[in-house]
C-alpha cells in the first residue's frame, strides 16, 4: 500500500487541469530544496520540479499506530463527527478532505484529546494508540507522541527561537541549554521552509511575522519535538506555492518515520502527498480508501461530485 | 468627481481636508489630558513649595537616621511663635523605613498570592466555585480600610501578642520599645489582605484574556497543564501583573487609617538584625504619620513637615507608576503588535 511509484497520475485533461505528479522521495536521498529561479517560472507545474528519482520507492512498510473506532463528537446537540472509524499508519499519509464544517478539525482534535478542552464537547467511541485506549492514557503523554499543527497559526508571544524551542524546554523535567537546542531549532526551521527568512534574527518576536511565516513557524514548532504521529490541520492554507512545495516535501520525507494526518482543502495537494484519503461530509466519513481509489473510482456519489469539483 | 457623488447620493464622501468635528474632538481630548497633567504637576510643585522649609533646614539629613523621630516631631509642634525661632530638626528615616518595609513586604506577598490564586480561579477551580469566588473577591476590594483596622486591633493584634511574642522577646527589647502585638507583622498581614482583591481582579481578567489557542498550542506539544499556564499564560500577562503591583503599591503607600491602628504608631525603625523579632516590632509609616499629626497642622513648621511627608509620598507614587510603565514596555516586546 502506498508504494505508488507511478508518477503520472490520472487523466485529468478533460477537466482542463494539468496533470499532477506525485512527489516520491527516496528515503535515502538528501533533502532537496527548490531554488527560487526554478520555481518562479511556472507555478502551475511546481509539483513536477519535485519529482526526483522517479523510480524510487516510498517506504515499503506501514505500521498501524492509531485506530479510531466509531468515534462520535457532539457539541451540545450538534453532531460534528458521527460514527467514524479510521486508521492512522506510520509509513503513510492520511489526508482528510471535505467541505468546510464537515468535522475534519474536530476529528483531528479528538486524536490528541484536545477536543476535551471544549466544555460542551461529548466524545464517544474509542481511539487507540498502539493498541492502548487513549482515554486510559495520560493526556500529556498522548500529546507528546501525537503532535498537532493548528488551522490558525498560534505562535506564542515570544521570540522565534523560543517558540521552536518551547516544546523541548517545557515538556521534560530538565531544561536543555541553548547549545543543545540550537541544531534542533535550525533543522526544524529548515524543514518548515522558513529558515532563510528568519535566520538573521531568531530573537525577533514571532508575532510580528506575516501570517504565512507564522504558519511555517508553527510547523517548525511541532516538528522540533519529533512527534510519532503528526496531525496537520491545513498546513499550507496561507502559503505560496514555493513554501507549499517545501512543506509537502517535508511531509513526504517524514512519512517514512512517522504517521501523518493532513487536513486539506487542496485536492491536488491531497493527491500529491497522501496514500490514504478520507472524505467527510456533515460529520460522516463518506469514503475512505487509497488515494487512487478515492480520486479515480470513488464509490459514493458525493465523493465523485466533490473530487470533480461540482460540489454545491 | 467626488462632489458629484456627494450631490447624487447625499452620502458624504471622505474629503481631503481633516474633518472639522474630528479635529475639535482631538483638541478637546488633548486639552483635557494636558489639564490633568498640569493639575498633577501643580499639586506636586505646591506640595514641594510648602514643604521646602523643612527640607531646607535639614538638608539631606532629613532622610537620615538620628535621635527619636517622635521627640523631634513634638519639638517641631512646640516651636516658639516667632518664625525666626521655628524648629525644623527632623531625621525621618524611621518613618521612611517603615513605609518601605510595610509596602514592599505586603506588595511582594500579595503579588505572589494573587498570581497563584488567579491561576487557580481561572484554570483549576471547578466551574461553580469560580462563579462564587470572583464576585466575592471583587466585593472585598470595596471593604473600607477602617473596618480592616478594627478587625486588626480587636483580633489580629491580640493574636500576634499571645501567639508569637515570648517573654524573652519582650524583655530583650524592653529598654527601647514595648511589644504588645501592634507590629510590622500586623500591618503587613492586613495590608496584604487589603490590596489582594484588586490585584486578583486585575490578574484574573488578564488571564481570561489570554487567547485559548496559545494554551492549546502548548498542550498540543505535550506540555502539562500547569507548565503551559505558567510558561505561556503567566508569561503573557506579566505586564498586567506589573500594573497590578504598581496599583497595589500606590494603595499601600497611601494607606493611613488601618496602619495607624495596627502598627503601634511609634516612630521606631524595626531592626532586621533582630531576626524574627523584627516582625513583632512596632513602627509607623509616613501616611499614618500625617494622619496622627492632623491636630498640629495649624502650627506652621509642623504643617510644613507634614507637607514634606506628603511630598515624599506623591513623588514615590509617580516614580512607581513610571517604573511600572518602563517595565511594561520592556516586557511587552514579544506581545501582540510588538515590533
Ligand atoms: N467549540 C465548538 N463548539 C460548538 N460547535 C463546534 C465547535 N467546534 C466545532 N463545532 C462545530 O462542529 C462542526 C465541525 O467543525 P470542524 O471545525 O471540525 O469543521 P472542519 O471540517 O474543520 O471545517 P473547516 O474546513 O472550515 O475547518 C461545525 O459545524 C462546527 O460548527
Ligand atoms: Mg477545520
Amino acid at each position: 500500500m502506498g508504494i505508488e511509484s507511478a508518477d503520472e497520475v490520472h487523466d485529468r485533461t478533460e477537466s482542463g487541469i494539468p496533470p499532477i505528479k506525485r512527489i516520491v522521495v527516496n528515503g535515502e536521498m538528501p533533502p532537496v530544496r527548490v531554488s527560487q529561479g526554478e520555481a518562479n517560472g511556472a507555478p502551475t507545474h511546481i509539483a513536477e520540479s519535485f519529482v526526483i528519482d522517479q523510480g524510487a520507492m516510498a517506504p515499503a512498510w506501514t505500521e498501524e499506530r492509531m485506530k479510531v473506532e466509531s468515534l462520535g463528537v457532539r457539541f451540545d446537540r450538534k453532531e460534528a463527527v458521527k460514527d467514524v472509524s479510521i486508521e492512522v499508519n506510520s509509513g503513510e499519509v492520511l489526508a482528510l478532505i471535505g467541505p468546510s464544517g464537515c468535522g475534519k478539525t474536530t476529528l483531528l482534535r479528538s486524536l490528541n484529546k484536545l477536543v476535551d478542552l471544549t466544555p460542551t464537547a461529548v466524545r464517544s467511541g474509542r481511539i487507540m494508540l498502539d493498541g492502548q485506549d487513549t482515554d486510559l492514557m495520560d493526556d500529556t503523554l498522548l500529546r507528546k507522541k501525537v503532535g498537532m499543527l493548528f488551522q490558525q497559526p498560534n505562535p506564542f508571544p515570544m521570540s522565534i527561537f523560543d517558540n521552536v524551542a518551547y516544546g523541548l524546554r517545557e515538556r521534560g523535567t530538565k531544561r536543555p541549554g541553548k547549545k543543545e537546542l540550537e541544531p534542533i531549532v535550525v533543522d526544524a526551521l529548515e524543514r518548515a521552509g522558513i529558515w532563510a527568512e528568519v535566520s538573521d534574527n531568531l530573537s525577533h518576536p514571532a508575532l510580528s511575522l506575516s501570517g504565512g511565516q507564522q504558519q511555517r513557524l508553527c510547523i517548525a514548532r511541532s516538528l522540533a519535538v519529533r512527534p510519532e504521529v503528526l496531525l496537520l490541520d491545513e498546513p499550507c492554507s496561507a502559503l505560496d506555492p514555493i513554501s507549499t512545495a517545501i512543506i509537502e516535501e517535508t511531509i513526504v520525507e517524514l512519512k517514512s518515520e512517522i504517521a501523518i494526518v493532513i487536513v486539506t482543502h487542496n485536492l491536488q495537494q491531497a493527491e500529491r502527498v497522501a496514500d490514504q484519503v478520507g472524505f467527510m461530509y456533515l460529520g460522516d466519513l463518506v469514503e475512505y480508501g487509497s488515494v487512487e481509489q478515492v480520486f479515480n473510482a470513488p464509490m459514493a456519489e458525493r465523493t465523485k461530485d466533490y473530487v470533480r469539483g461540482d460540489f454545491g | 468627481m467626488s462632489s458629484l457623488t456627494y450631490e447624487a447620493t447625499g452620502i458624504p464622501v471622505e474629503s481631503e481636508e481633516a474633518d472639522p468635528v474630528n479635529r475639535r474632538v482631538e483638541l478637546l481630548l488633548g486639552a483635557l489630558a494636558s489639564s490633568v497633567l498640569l493639575f498633577i504637576a501643580g499639586m506636586i510643585l505646591f506640595t514641594l513649595f510648602k514643604a521646602w522649609p523643612s527640607f531646607a533646614a535639614n538638608g539631606l539629613a532629613w532622610f537620615g537616621a538620628g535621635g527619636n523621630v517622635d521627640a523631634q516631631l513634638t519639638d517641631i509642634f512646640n516651636s516658639p511663635a516667632d518664625p525666626a525661632d521655628y524648629i525644623y530638626k527632623l531625621r525621618a528615616w524611621p518613618l521612611i523605613w517603615s513605609t518601605i518595609l510595610i509596602s514592599a513586604l505586603s506588595v511582594l506577598l500579595a503579588t505572589f498570592i494573587a498570581v497563584f490564586s488567579s491561576i487557580f480561579i481561572v484554570h483549576f477551580a471547578p466551574g461553580p466555585l469560580q462563579k462564587l469566588i470572583e464576585p466575592v473577591v471583587k466585593y472585598l476590594a470595596a471593604v473600607p480600610s477602617v473596618v480592616y483596622g478594627l478587625i486588626g486591633i480587636l483580633v489580629l493584634v491580640p493574636w500576634i501578642n499571645s501567639t508569637f511574642i515570648t517573654e524573652e522577646m519582650r524583655s530583650s527589647v524592653a529598654y527601647v520599645i514595648q511589644l504588645d502585638g501592634s507590629s510590622v507583622m500586623a500591618g503587613v498581614m492586613i495590608l496584604t489582605v487589603m490590596i489582594l482583591p484588586i490585584m486578583i481582579a486585575l490578574i484574573v481578567d488578564s488571564l481570561r484574556a489570554v487567547p485559548l489557542n496559545w494554551r492549546e498550542g502548548a498542550l498540543a506539544l505535550g506540555v502539562n497543564k500547569w507548565r503551559a499556564v505558567r510558561t505561556v499564560s503567566v508569561r503573557a500577562i506579566r505586564p498586567a501583573i506589573v500594573a497590578a503591583a504598581v496599583l497595589a503599591t500606590a494603595r499601600a503607600l497611601g494607606e493611613a487609617i488601618m496602619l495607624a491602628m495596627v502598627t503601634g504608631s511609634i516612630g521606631f525603625a524595626p531592626n532586621p538584625f533582630d531576626g524574627f523579632l523584627f516582625f513583632m516590632e512596632p513602627s509607623r509609616p509616613l501616611a499614618p504619620s500625617i494622619l496622627d499629626g492632623e491636630e498640629g497642622l495649624s502650627v506652621v513648621p509642623f504643617g510644613e513637615t507634614m507637607y514634606a511627608f506628603g511630598f515624599i509620598l506623591i513623588v514615590s507614587c509617580v516614580f512607581f507608576s513610571f517604573s511600572g510603565w518602563a517595565i511594561r514596555q520592556s516586557l511587552g516586546r514579544y506581545s501582540i503588535g510588538a515590533r
